[in-house]
């Protein structure tokens, strides 16, 4: 996908993206832990740093977003548990409950430093 | 197609289908601090970021990978004055982004393009910027 982007950007075009991700220096028992508690998490930043170099882009930043990942994660349950009583007419109380969990199990991965969330910049 | 991303692309073409409920729109609102579609976890004061880390203005092309609704990359084209491509693989998101794109006669309209990332059905060198939030991961 990366090397698709830098094909269709101009010479002097940039990118810019977020990306959650495990946190870096984990055991293999926490790396299992965050692909099970964050969405499927396939590389860490050090890997998107490198696929991103892989692919010929320069000038690469990284600048860590976790606190505002979990500051949104506690805001999504906060508001979803506050609202429950419309939302789950409109999308089911399974869906609405399974959807918590999954934010629940997300915030302590973050809490425990388990998983990330950054921004890349980088240039064509 | 991946197994993994087909399952992805029904389960938020599923999100979409249930459309723009006043809870949702208020909800997103307390959590993002906008109401574009978004349902993850860039903020506002996020996309604005992007649209400076970008140097997105009048006459940049942006192409946005996984907009889902149109979050951020119709916003991004409604603040910034930029022209946006709008691709993800689920139809049912880039329809919620064409109603509102005429409900509300934004300025910016989007190109819209049904397609995964993995091989994308552009001419080389044609964008200025690319941002995408949370499909790498």
């Amino acid at each position: 996908m990366l090397r698709e982007c830098r094909r269709v950007l101009r010479p002097s075009g940039r990118t810019a993206f977020f990306t959650i991700h495990p946190a870096a220096g984990l055991t293999p028992a926490q790396r299992r832990r965050a692909s099970r508690d964050g969405p499927i998490a396939v590389a860490t930043a050090r890997a998107h740093r490198q696929l991103l170099e892989a692919a010929g882009f320069t000038e690469v930043t990284e600048t860590d977003c976790t606190a505002e990942f979990a500051a949104t994660t506690r805001a999504w349950l906060h508001q979803w548990d506050t609202n429950r009583a419309e939302l789950a007419p409109l999308l089911g109380e399974q869906v609405v409950a399974e959807r918590q969990a999954v934010r629940r199990a997300q915030l302590r991965a973050i809490g425990d430093g388990i998983l990330a969330r950054s921004l890349f910049t980088a240039s064509r | 197609m991946t197994k993994i991303e087909r399952e992805t692309a029904e389960r938020f073409a599923e999100r979409y289908r249930v459309g723009p409920a006043e809870v949702s729109r208020r909800v997103e609102l307390a959590v993002i601090g906008g109401d574009w579609g978004a349902n993850g976890y860039t903020t506002m004061a996020q996309a604005d970021r992007l649209g400076r880390e970008l140097r997105l203005g009048p006459g940049a092309r942006l192409l946005d990978l996984g907009a889902g609704c149109g979050w951020p990359g119709l916003y991004l084209a409604a603040s910034t004055g930029c022209q946006v491509v709008l691709s993800d693989v689920p139809i049912e998101g880039l329809r919620a982004a064409t109603a509102r794109v005429r409900r509300e006669a934004l300025m910016a309209r989007p190109g819209l393009v049904a397609a995964s990332a993995r091989t994308m059905p552009f001419a080389p060198a044609v964008f200025d910027a690319i941002v995408h939030t949370d499909v790498l991961c």
